[in-house]
Formats: C-alpha cells, sequence, structure tokens
C-alpha cells in the first residue's frame, strides 16, 4: 500500500506527519483525512470548542502535494435559523 | 525461557525454586514470529496457552469497516492467551507487534499444575484477574480520558510493565510500533495520534518517535494521564 503524508495546519500552527499513513490511494488517504478531522474535532468538542479553521494537507511519499481537506469538509453543520 | 514471567510474578509473591522447575518445565516448544503475523484467531479451538518470551503484541477486534480497536499490549513475561486454557477458544485475535519469541505451553501441563500445585495455580489466576484490571484501565482511558490523558496513560503502564521485566531504560523504552497501531489502541486515527503526541512533546512530558519512547517527565506524564499503578498490583505478599 502506497504510503501518505497527512500535516496538520490549524490555529496552532503545523503538526509535520514524519511517519505518514499506509492507505490503499489518494481516495483512502482523503477518508483518513476526514476520520481524523471528526476525531479531533469532537476530542475539542468534549471540551466545548468547535474549531474548524484547519486544513490537512495530503503529500505522497515524495513529498508532493496532492489535496488539502480543510476541517469544514468533514462536516455537514446545522445552525440555529435565528443563530 | 521463563525468566520475564518469573520477573513479573515475583515482583507479586515469593517463588520456591520447585516451583520456578514446574513453571520451566511447562513450556513445550519455542517458536518465533515475525511482526504483523496473527498468532492466535479467534473462535480457533486452543489447546495450549502461548507465552511472550521477547518482543511485543497486542489483543484486539476488527469491525466491519475496517477499523481496529487494540484492548491490550503484551510484552515479555505475559501470557497472550491464559484465559483461553478455561475458554478453550477466544473472542478477539492476538497479533505480533514486533519480531517476537513465544514458547507454547499445553494446556494438559496446566491441567496437571492446577491438580498438584494450588499456590501457583492462583498466581496464574491472579495473572488472569491482573489482565482484567488493565482491560478496565483500558476502558476507563478510552471513556473518561482525552486523548493527551490517554496517551500519557499508555506510556505510563507501558514503561511501569517493561521495567518490571527489565526491558525499559532510565528515561524510557522502546516501542517499535507505528503512529496506526499506536491510534487503533487508543481510540484515534494516525493522525489524531500524530497530533496528541506533538502536544506531549512541546509540553516537555513524553517524546516518542521512531519507535523509541523517551520520558521527558516522569512525574508530569503521571499527573496529566491520572496514572495510578495500583490496578497492576506491584505489591509482594502471600496470594
Amino acid at each position: 500500500m502506497p504510503r501518505f503524508f497527512l500535516h496538520i495546519h490549524n490555529g496552532h500552527g503545523l503538526v509535520h506527519d514524519e511517519e505518514g499513513s499506509d492507505a490503499p490511494d489518494q481516495a483512502g488517504a482523503r477518508v483518513l483525512a476526514l476520520d481524523s478531522i471528526r476525531s479531533i474535532v469532537a476530542e475539542e468538542a468534549r471540551e466545548g470548542l468547535i474549531d474548524l479553521t484547519g486544513r490537512i494537507a495530503i503529500e505522497d511519499e515524495d513529498g508532493n502535494p496532492l489535496s488539502d481537506v480543510c476541517f469544514p469538509d468533514a462536516f455537514e453543520l446545522r445552525m440555529p435559523a435565528n443563530g | 525461557m521463563v525468566e520475564a514471567l518469573l520477573l513479573a510474578l515475583r515482583a507479586r509473591d515469593a517463588i520456591d525454586p520447585d516451583e520456578v522447575a514446574i513453571v520451566a518445565g511447562l513450556v513445550d516448544e519455542v517458536a518465533m514470529v515475525p511482526a504483523k503475523r496473527t498468532v492466535l484467531k479467534r473462535g480457533v479451538p486452543l489447546s495450549h496457552s502461548i507465552l511472550l518470551i521477547e518482543g511485543m503484541m497486542c489483543r484486539y477486534k476488527d469491525m466491519r469497516n475496517g477499523s481496529r480497536q487494540i484492548s491490550a499490549i503484551h510484552v515479555p513475561g505475559d501470557f497472550l492467551d491464559l484465559h483461553g486454557f478455561t475458554l478453550k477458544h477466544l473472542d478477539h485475535d492476538v497479533m505480533a507487534l514486533t519480531a517476537a519469541k513465544v514458547a507454547y505451553v499445553p494446556h494438559d501441563r496446566l491441567t496437571r499444575m492446577t491438580e498438584q500445585y494450588p499456590h501457583l495455580t492462583r498466581l496464574f489466576w491472579f495473572l488472569t484477574n491482573l489482565d482484567a484490571a488493565m482491560h478496565r484501565e483500558w476502558e476507563v482511558s478510552l471513556g473518561q480520558r482525552s486523548g493527551a490523558a490517554r496517551t500519557a496513560h499508555l506510556f505510563c503502564e507501558l514503561y511501569t510493565r517493561l521495567a518490571l521485566v527489565g526491558k525499559a531504560e532510565p528515561d524510557g523504552f522502546a516501542f517499535p510500533i507505528n503512529q496506526t497501531e499506536l491510534g487503533e489502541c487508543l481510540g484515534m486515527t494516525s493522525v489524531h495520534t500524530n497530533r496528541v503526541l506533538r502536544d506531549l512533546r512541546e509540553r516537555g512530558l513524553l517524546d516518542f518517535r521512531r519507535g523509541v519512547a523517551k520520558l521527558l517527565d516522569p512525574e508530569g506524564l503521571k499527573r496529566v494521564a491520572e496514572f495510578d499503578p495500583a490496578y497492576l498490583y506491584l505489591d509482594s505478599r502471600p496470594r
């Protein structure tokens, strides 16, 4: 399986992925990015924060940028109409 | 062959030389296992239990969507499936995280031991009770601890257990697993795990990179984890 590097960019700066993760293909790497965003935001939500300002930059094994997944891409957002 | 097991047992109770010989005599054959090999599959009938001599293994269950939960990590001296002696098949799989060396203990030898040696029988019962205590603590981690606290707790536990069997360094330990597998222990994706590790590193608590764990501030790490080793029952007493 090819390896992808998923770097998180957010308000705190960059979390560089040194090790990478295996995924079947680029679509699989995107699914991992979406799962990861949901996991990170869910954890922060337990503390009362929903911060969707970040993105995950996906690179291939040679460091070529493939795509960006923005945090809002991982959610269907529903807000009160008069909010 | 059974030195690590004896170290783990002697931390909890005195063992006399006759008992050492009985424990050594439980082992039938020894085998090498390559990293990532599944050595025990759920549902398969068992006629022996496996003692881990070198390396690390894990208990896990896979979900239909491909996600995996690792529910325990085994270090040298651990039985992978002493519970299999009475259960006769497992409800989970066991995989080698690293290259490993194992010893097979036939169930008929365990049966004879339970018939003839009540103290050793109680100590082996203790080992399965200890497994249950560790599972409870992981349950608390997954249900109640934050990602950072959960991660800190796992490293505190592994450091304590590895030190007990002489496999830790003064400031850390070798832990040759990748961040995907670490995430499978912690209920997080590899990417989320990487972020938590970065956070712990920046707070000066833990540095885990390239299979080496360094406890930068053991007391601080314990505080973040709410780590209380009482559940590892490290006191030596008649059992």
